[in-house]
């Protein structure tokens, strides 16, 4: 346990270390450099204006969470639902999944203004935003766990006579649950996207509707405070989801993002 | 002590009785007669029967891609035959029925499963009691020398352990007929060796009728009462040997001129096939 904790604190610390190093570099920089505050402020004063105003950057973060973890929960159960069928309808695989592919290169975002103009400005427009956009990676990524099941495995069940049923409970879903995390990974800042560009389209809230009204006043400091605070909680919501995988995934030995598997 | 003859929990009790016109001899489990498959144009299987005893330990020999996996999975239930008939233990073949055991190439372990859990895997989808078979699981995996192994994942197990469990999960529902697909041919050569003993003391014990099929001339003979030499496509048997070297057998007969008399006719046999 004391072995598995220093090594993620190794792991930790090179990122950590260049993380305070380009900060530093940031502060010097735009002292050293007499940069004006409107163009570029330095990482303390962006602190700073953090605390200060944390009230309004929290009144502004919640409604922008709220969407981002409802579009994404409906994407989830969505996306999982439409692979079930993928996997399960032939006029569904054949019909509708080619289309689903292609339409991963429509640049999603063009589309919110067009949801206003359907749903008005506000929250449907935002949650159907971040739905959309989350939804295709998640679809793909649960249809191919389903779908890539090995072939003696399926005959191996089909030996024993294990009905469609078993087949999915007992083999597809458990063999599918690491692509549908890596989907879920994807698809929360895929979420988060949706949401704060909504927000910059139409919306009277949320941290999208700051950063857009923040820049309008030209206060640079504000607009950078909520792009962190946008950052860290997108990270804490991506950090949920790897941790629940690891629980979820137990028989998979954890595949560091750094640099391959850590012993 | 875990054979238990005639007992087979899952085997299509309804036709055991009754005794079906074409097997004259009672002691014949597996009878394949003139089966013949075609996949499109191409004829993979042309007019193969062999009759099988009960208990016996049959080798399919022959190279890859010949077809002897297909005669396999059609006895398993898992293709049908384009024209022929399979009859396993008195009843005709049409599907998959949960009378026999199946190993593949790979273990093909389930790996969110345990060792344990895998083993019963098989009684999960044939909607048996768990619970009734647990010990039974126990006892093959300590046969299998794995019992200490029965709560680890698979990825925690060596190629040969996993194989060995899989053996044992083909074992679980005392199935009349063990089918074996080249089960050792993703080992290396020293595992290899190890689990062709392993295999017949497992054997020894249970009894089953086995039909192994193989590509390893020593393989076979090491193993079998019975090799049947398959040729090239379309496959049909060329030959047959019966090896009669003494049970039980271990690796050192594989030093012996009884023993190598059998491979040189064997490798003869099939080279044979290749140049007609």
């Amino acid at each position: 346990m004391r072995a598995k904790l220093q090594a993620s604190l190794k792991n930790a610390a090179w990122p950590l270390v260049t993380t305070v190093l380009l900060l530093a570099a940031w502060e010097i920089a735009v002292r050293a450099l007499h940069i004006r505050s409107i163009v570029l402020p330095g990482p303390i004063e962006v602190v700073q204006v953090m605390v200060q105003r944390y009230d309004l950057l929290f009144e502004h973060l919640w409604p922008s969470l709220y969407l981002t973890v409802l579009g994404f929960a409906l994407s989830v159960v969505g996306g999982i639902f439409v692979a079930v069928l993928i996997t399960y309808s032939e006029i569904v695989r054949k019909g509708f999944y080619p289309m689903i592919v292609v339409s991963q290169v429509i640049p999603k975002v063009s589309i919110a203004p067009l949801f206003i103009v359907w749903f008005g400005t506000g929250t449907m427009s935002s949650l159907l935003l971040a739905f959309l956009i989350a939804f295709f990676p998640m679809t793909i990524n649960a249809a191919m766990g389903f779908q890539s099941v090995d072939e003696d495995i399926d005959k191996m069940a089909r030996t024993y006579m294990g009905s469609r049923w078993q087949i999915f409970w007992k083999i597809r879903l458990p063999n599918a649950l690491p692509y549908i995390f890596g989907g879920m990974k994807i698809s929360i800042t895929l979420a988060i996207i949706g949401v704060i560009v909504s927000e910059f389209v139409a919306s009277q809230e949320g941290i999208g509707y700051l950063i857009k009204l923040a820049g309008g006043l030209l206060d640079t400091p504000l607009m950078l405070g909520a792009i962190t605070i946008l950052s860290i909680a997108g990270l804490l919501l991506y950090w949920l989801i790897a941790e629940a995988e690891k629980r979820a995934v137990y028989w998979q030995a954890p595949i560091d993002a750094a640099g391959g598997p850590n012993a | 002590m875990t054979s238990r003859p005639g007992a087979a929990p899952v085997a299509d009790h309804a036709s055991h009785g009754e005794a079906a016109p074409n097997v004259s001899n009672p002691q014949i489990t597996l009878r394949v007669s003139n089966v013949r498959k075609v996949f499109g144009t191409l004829e993979a299987i042309k007019n193969i029967s062999i009759d099988i005893a009960d208990g016996e330990f049959v080798s399919l020999l022959g190279p890859s891609g010949c077809g002897k996996s297909t005669l396999l999975m059609m006895i398993a239930g898992l293709t049908q035959a384009t024209s022929g008939e399979i009859v396993l233990a008195g009843s005709p073949v049409h599907g998959p029925r949960g009378d026999v055991g199946v190993v593949f190439q790979s273990p093909v372990l389930l790996p969110w499963r345990t060792v344990l859990d895998n083993v019963l895997f098989p009684i999960e989808l044939l909607r048996l009691s768990r619970a009734e078979y647990r010990g039974r699981a126990m006892e093959l995996l300590k046969m299998a020398k794995l019992e200490e192994f029965a709560g680890a994942l698979p990825r925690q197990l060596s190629g040969g352990m996993r194989q060995r469990a899989a053996i044992c999960r083909a074992l679980i529902h005392n199935p009349s007929t063990l089918l074996m697909d080249e089960p050792f041919s993703a080992l290396d050569a020293i595992t290899r060796d190890d689990m062709a003993v392993e295999l017949l003391r497992i054997w020894q014990a249970n009894r089953k009728t086995v039909v192994f099929v193989t590509h390893s001339i020593r393989e076979a003979a090491f193993l079998s009462d019975r090799v049947l030499v398959m040729g090239r496509r379309p496959a049909t048997v060329i030959d047959e040997v019966r090896i009669e070297l003494p049970r039980p057998r271990h690796i050192g007969m594989t030093e012996e001129e009884g023993f190598n008399r059998y491979v040189r006719h064997l490798r003869k046999s099939i080279e044979a096939s290749h140049a007609s």
